[in-house]
């Protein structure tokens, strides 16, 4: 009830308390004790323990009553008991039957009543407190300091570069990748040809194929002098917005994004967007990538020059509040607790590469991160509010609000609406309120006397549903306008709190709680000991570190990264995992190279990719040979570049760019933005208002209809319906990514799973995908558009096949895929009795002139875009 | 059978490469569906039955895996003294829990199982429980991972794959190796790794989780249902066409082949194609469950009760195993139950009790039950002690799985756990050994069911694993 007035967070950073933990006080009075003995346990444990005891029963609403603790903490509601205070004191209140009816069914006598009333004035002394174990960890500080030995926790140490003789080196990394090789004995694979090598890096770095007047202009530069037109086009490339798409999406990978909730109850995160441009322009302006680190952990505490500057800071900080939520946890601390580990989850494994989540329940089992380590850690965590949104329903009770942006930021559709029109929503919100309040009564009435109440059984919980989801819609909508019915901005972000420790928790367990543990980092990364002054929360300290060279793994895990986008694997094969449980890097004298040039190039992502594609490793042909193969199998020491399978992304970009459709612009926000808070079912997200989110470049047209623009001026709560497949010709990087709901064409190709870090994506081999390249629907639109532009381009059919290859696969074809190809067309009979129906269906790009030529060519299209060549990358 | 990957390997790729020099796939699919055991068909096509290394119990797998850690002291490991322990201290960590459940003994098996399962307890006559469970992993991923492929540290083909590189499919136009809806990012449990791809199961429904918690599989109303498979029709060309069109392709990807020499993943693309055209006709066919009676229906608890969803998917697994799909996995979850075991584990119970019952019921009258295993199994057990006041911790030191049919010994109980279940004490059986044991039934000795990669011969379970050949009928 208590959140129905939302309080919306001001711009000028509230500060919002978290439900802090209230020890119960240990100095009883005999009296008070005798008196708590006597009155007020027995009717507890008689009326309340079977529904609100974690010891005997279940903690219904969250709420546990058997001990002070949980008392005071209260469950979804609010605190149960605040000692001294009646009116606050939901207790007092469920036991009188006022908004609450406890014992269900059953009013205590009013000689009870009176106890309690006492009690709770005299300040609710209560002896249950529980014991304050203290927890020893099995590690020590010799374990710690022994674990420092570990290469990956020490910082990367300078190296010499190997210098041989060969003249095969042309970089330091050369040197350091052909001394491995050689002590293998082993040698680097010849050159790849020009023409591979630019699809190589166009894919690489923009995730598009070159065009075929990229490739003639580079062959021709080539000829010239084949350095200076690799630089010219290297650094053409990481100058294109279309490198932060590419790059930014690796990212997103491991910040596991996505804008929806998941898990049963699946809500929209329709301001997610935000950070997903954030992190696309962060690659494309270069930022360093410790500054990058820094604004994503605490960006609301970063001192800024602008406002602007302080908005894109807050946006950033989203990476801590967009992971999955288990919105119908009935516990509210047990919800705090699985959001804190989440948050620390994904900080250490993407940022430091070390799982320091596995110590929640016990010391870790293979790293040397006590458990104390983890709970130093919670502490900074605990203190900052996260502001992940959604809106309430009956089983949403743990809905946020968001955070104001400090500017502005409104699409072209998100228009102001009238004062009138606000009065109107406010009105219709009340209506909506006092309805729920009767069909409450109702449901009261029917579970208390099931004989005497209206209506159908069951009837009044359905409307309780109903009516609680248009409300939080409701107050969803008037909340996203100020005062004067201006559209607000906001933004998923946390922020900070009062500093508090975290209890360590026994076994993780949320009611075994044992000693406070000193807000703190991971001892094992910090070769001096770090103390957190008693007013910051250290999260600032925290994020500062991260993203610097003071502990040895963030400058490697980047480096490495990047090296497994660029070869296809880490130098470390397990780029979330640098701890014991991880594989050791192959290379290691390179990592630290790399590592140290990154940090002392101030953090430059593009720099480091420009330095390793540069290299003569990076050019190596990706030829197969047996006894390198038999040598090297995993082709750990890079004999050979490692063949790729492209990514879901770069498929369905590619298949754009070569019809010729690709539309290159981002979009404004996401088609998630334009449906607002709603509910995710089975493809389509259902809300019962848009929030008045910019339109896409290419509005829905399936569901117009329905849809009825973000501002109709129609107030009631018709649902209204987005479909998420909704066809779209910009990059796939801004295809909706709601969880459990990923477009097909994403999905058929292993798209990362996003509830998850994933460091490096599957690739799996499946009928569905060759089902895909055979009928889907976008497919074969696609091949009607590249046969289209074909025909307009050349009427020679010969010209018309040869620029179907060098569009698909960015080189010309060989004689034998011509001649295969002029086979196919010349006795392909595409018209048939059967297709001609499908074809209608499908072929928009063919309705009227209906040429035999044209129809032949899209199948050659389809496939060539269908063959093997089209999704592996040499 | 040729084990030799060195000796199929080049076959394989000569007989792919060749496909751009006019031998064609149509002659090459219509040689598919041959089912010859001969080594020189085995070695053209990868799919083709072949013979067990001894004859077999079981011809195929019905793989039920309780994603989440089931626990064994409520469902199928009776400890009383658990209940005499209630309350108290343990060994272990924590307060002891008795089931909040009673067990009932059944009269003919006399195995006692939870009253949670009374229609899978009302068969027991066909279990064999194997209470002696053990695995290495104590957390979810890694020990679902050694479930699956033995290993949990490095990438390895899981047991699906391994079945059907040993024995090949029944039938050339279902892919071999089926998993119904696994969880989202756990490609690993069903891949192929180094074996070559086509031996990789094929999801249904947990890929495209549209539908929800993987009930996308479920979803099957008819053939001419669109939301069934997707992208299994073509919506313009005929089969003939099709045909004329993916030649075309495979012709392409052949001269690749060629190119590249040595391409593992151009070899599965060809494959895959290969059947994905033929899937086209037999999905829908086998996926469309009009035909079946509503007897049937009842008999897998499918309407609108809660074991709707796991009962179809239970009766997609008889119709595939009956069409010659060699192993079938069906993903349930999930029973992670730390807290609100009281409320969760019933729900769970309920779910599964009806489908799996009328699974091996209906196994059973069409007499397939003799030669189809049917495993039912998590990837680890619970605690003695309770969590959270109403819930139990994971526990990879002692749990239960039970196979049925394929020529395990009905209505036995093999191995035990101590007295409060906590730990394997008696018949223990680790994940190497219950792998052994499995590959056995299927007529395969699992130190003979090796692939040579990279100079080194692989197996399953690695260098361990020993055949429990009591529970062999």
């Amino acid at each position: 009830m208590k959140r129905f007035q939302q309080c919306w967070m001001s711009w000028l950073g509230f500060v919002v308390l978290s439900g802090q933990v209230v020890l119960a006080d240990d100095k009883l009075t005999p009296d008070q004790l005798t008196f708590f003995e006597s009155k007020i346990r027995p009717v507890l444990s008689r009326e309340c323990y079977s529904c609100h005891s974690a010891q005997v029963g279940q903690i219904k609403g969250g709420l546990w009553l058997d001990t002070a603790d949980g008392s005071r903490t209260g469950g979804d509601s609010g605190p149960a008991i605040v000692p001294g205070n009646l009116d606050e004191s939901l207790l007092w209140n469920a036991i009188n039957h006022i908004d609450y009816s406890m014992p269900p069914r059953k009013k205590l006598s009013d000689e009870v009543l009176a106890d309690f009333r006492t009690w709770i004035e005299m300040g609710a002394p209560d002896p249950r407190s529980q014991s304050e174990a203290s927890v020893q960890s099995t590690i020590s500080a010799a374990d710690i300091e022994q674990g420092r030995e570990f290469w990956s926790f020490q910082k990367p140490h300078a190296q010499t570069v190997p210098v041989s003789d060969s003249t095969w080196p042309m970089t330091d990394i050369d040197q350091f990748v052909l001394e491995k090789l050689a002590s293998h004995d082993l040698r680097p694979a010849p050159d790849a040809e020009p023409a591979i090598l630019l699809r190589r890096l166009c894919f690489d770095l923009v995730g598009l194929p070159p065009t075929p007047e990229q490739l003639k202009r580079f062959e021709t530069d080539w000829q010239l002098d084949s350095q200076a037109a690799l630089e010219k086009v290297v650094d053409e490339l990481l100058a294109q917005p279309q490198f932060g798409e590419r790059w930014g999406r690796h990212w997103l990978d491991v910040a596991r994004f996505a804008e929806s909730t998941g898990k049963e109850l699946n809500l929209t995160f329709p301001h997610a967007w935000r950070y997903r441009d954030y992190v696309i322009d962060a690659f494309n302006s270069d930022k360093p990538y410790s500054q990058f680190l820094q604004e994503q952990i605490a960006g609301d505490l970063l001192p800024v020059k602008s406002d602007q500057q302080w908005a894109s800071n807050l946006v950033a900080t989203g990476f801590l509040a967009l992971g999955p939520k288990t919105l119908t946890e009935k516990n509210p601390r047990q919800f705090e607790l699985d959001l804190i580990d989440e948050q620390i989850d994904v900080t250490t494994r993407v940022m430091l590469g070390v799982s320091v989540a596995c110590a929640r329940c016990h010391d870790h089992k293979f790293d040397p991160i006590p458990q104390t380590d983890y709970y130093a850690l919670a502490g900074i965590f605990r203190s900052m509010s996260t502001h992940f949104g959604t809106f309430e329903t009956q089983q949403n009770r743990r809905a946020t609000n968001l955070v104001v942006s400090p500017v502005a930021d409104l699409g072209p559709l998100d228009k102001p609406i009238s004062k009138q029109q606000l009065d109107d929503l406010r009105a219709d919100l009340e209506t909506k309120r006092a309805e729920l309040r009767t069909a409450y009564q109702e449901r009261r009435m029917q579970q208390t006397n099931p004989a005497n109440a209206k209506g159908k059984p069951g009837a009044g919980i359905a409307q309780v549903g109903l009516l609680s989801t248009a409300i939080g819609m409701l107050e969803a909508k008037i909340n996203s306008y100020d005062e004067n019915g201006k559209p607000l901005t906001y933004c998923m972000a946390v922020q900070a709190t009062a500093p508090v420790n975290a209890r360590l928790l026994e076994r993780g367990e949320f009611n075994q709680p044992a000693q406070e543990v000193e807000r703190g980092f991971p001892q094992v990364l910090c070769e001096q000991p770090i103390s957190i002054s008693k007013k910051s929360t250290g999260r600032l300290e925290f994020a500062r570190w991260v993203g610097s060279a003071e502990n040895p793994l963030t400058a490697r895990m980047m480096a490495n990264r990047v090296w497994l986008h660029l070869f296809g694997n880490g130098i470390v094969r397990t780029p979330e995992d640098f701890g014991t449980t991880g594989t050791a890097p192959s290379h290691p004298e390179l990592l630290d190279h790399l590592a140290i040039e990154l940090m002392e190039n101030n953090w430059s992502i593009k720099g480091l990719i420009r330095s390793l594609v540069l290299s003569r490793t990076y050019r190596t042909s990706s030829r197969f040979d047996q006894a390198s193969f038999e040598k090297d199998p995993e082709n750990n020491f890079l004999w050979r570049i490692e063949p790729k399978r492209l990514e879901a992304e770069v498929l369905r970009d590619s298949m754009l760019a070569i019809s010729g459709k690709l539309d290159t612009d981002r979009p404004r926000g996401s088609l998630v933005a334009q449906a607002g808070q709603a509910i995710v079912r089975d493809g389509i997200l259902v809300s019962a208002v848009a929030t008045g989110e910019a339109k896409m470049n290419e509005p829905p047209r399936r569901f117009r209809a329905q849809n009825g623009g973000p501002m109709s001026g129609d107030n009631s709560l018709r649902p209204t319906i987005q479909s998420l497949d909704e066809p779209t010709n910009y990059r796939s990087v801004y295809l909706p990514i709601v969880r459990d709901n990923v477009p097909r064409s994403l999905d058929v190709f292993d798209f990362a799973e996003s509830t998850m870090v994933i460091g490096q994506r599957e690739t799996s081999n499946t009928p569905d995908q060759g089902l895909y390249f055979l009928n889907n629907k976008f497919v074969i639109e696609q091949a009607d558009v590249m046969a289209k532009r074909l025909l307009d381009q050349s009427t020679n059919v010969n010209e018309q096949l040869e620029q179907a290859f060098v569009l698909a696969y960015g080189r010309p074809a060989t004689s034998s895929e011509l001649r295969a190809a002029n086979s196919f067309y010349r006795s392909f009979r595409p018209t048939s009795s059967t297709s001609s129906t499908g074809a209608a269906k499908s072929g928009n790009a063919l309705r009227g002139g209906r040429d035999q030529g044209l129809e032949k060519l899209s199948a050659v299209c389809q496939a060539i875009m269908a063959s093997a060549e089209f999704r592996f990358l040499n | 059978m040729n084990t030799n990957g060195y000796r199929v390997i080049p076959n394989r790729r000569q007989m792919l490469q060749t496909i751009s020099s006019g031998f064609g796939f149509l002659a090459f699919s219509s040689l598919a569906t041959l089912a010859a055991a001969d080594d020189q068909e085995s070695s053209r096509n990868p799919l083709a039955p072949k013979a067990p290394h001894f004859p077999a119990k079981a011809k195929r797998v019905i793989f039920l895996c309780m994603r989440g850690g089931p626990s064994h002291l409520d469902t199928f490991d009776y400890k009383p003294e658990l209940a005499k322990h209630d309350g108290k201290s343990g060994k272990f960590r924590g307060t002891v829990m008795k089931s909040p459940w009673e067990f009932q003994q059944n009269k003919k098996s006399g195995l006692w199982i939870s009253e949670l399962l009374p229609k899978i307890g009302a068969m027991s006559e066909e279990l064999c429980l194997l209470r002696g469970m053990h695995t290495d992993q104590p957390v979810h991923p890694r020990a679902m991972t050694q479930l699956h492929t033995g290993n949990a540290q490095f990438v390895r083909p899981s047991l699906g794959a391994w079945t059907l590189y040993g024995l090949g499919s029944e039938n050339a136009s279902m892919p071999g190796f089926i998993s119904i809806s696994p969880a989202p990012g756990t490609a690993q449990n069903y891949g192929s790794a180094f074996l070559p791809a086509v031996y990789q199961g094929t999801t249904l429904g947990g890929s495209s989780r549209r539908a929800g918690a993987g009930q996308a599989a479920a979803r099957f109303r008819g053939p001419q249902s669109d939301g069934q498979v997707p992208d299994i029709r073509n919506p313009r060309y005929d089969s003939k066409q099709q045909r004329q069109q993916l030649d075309f392709i495979q012709r392409l990807n052949g001269e690749k082949l060629k190119r590249d020499v040595d391409q593992p993943g151009v070899e599965g693309v060809i494959e895959s194609y290969e059947l994905a055209f033929r899937m086209q006709t037999a999905m829908p066919e086998l996926m469309d469950v009009s035909n079946e009676s509503q007897k049937t229906l009842d008999l897998y608890g499918i309407g609108n009760g809660p074991a709707d969803s796991f009962g179809k998917q239970c009766l997609l697994a008889r119709r595939f195993a009956e069409s010659g799909v060699r192993f079938i996995e069906i993903e349930h979850g999930n029973w992670d139950t730390h807290n609100n075991m009281s409320n969760q584990l019933p729900n769970l119970c309920e779910q599964i009790d009806q489908p799996i019952a009328g699974l091996l019921t209906d196994l059973q009258r069409r007499d397939m039950l003799k030669d189809t295993l049917v495993v039912w199994a998590g990837e680890f057990g619970r605690t003695p002690f309770g969590q959270n006041g109403d819930g139990r911790d994971h526990n990879n030191k002692g749990f239960t799985t039970w196979m049925a049919g394929g020529g395990v010994k009905g209505g036995f109980s093999y191995g035990a756990t101590d007295e409060l279940g906590g730990e394997a004490v008696e018949g223990k059986c680790h994940i190497h050994d219950w792998h052994a044991t499995m590959l056995h039934l299927l007529g395969l000795d699992h130190t003979q069911l090796t692939y040579r990669y990279a100079g080194r011969d692989f197996r399953l379970t690695d260098v361990a694993g020993n055949v429990l050949t009591d529970i062999v009928a």
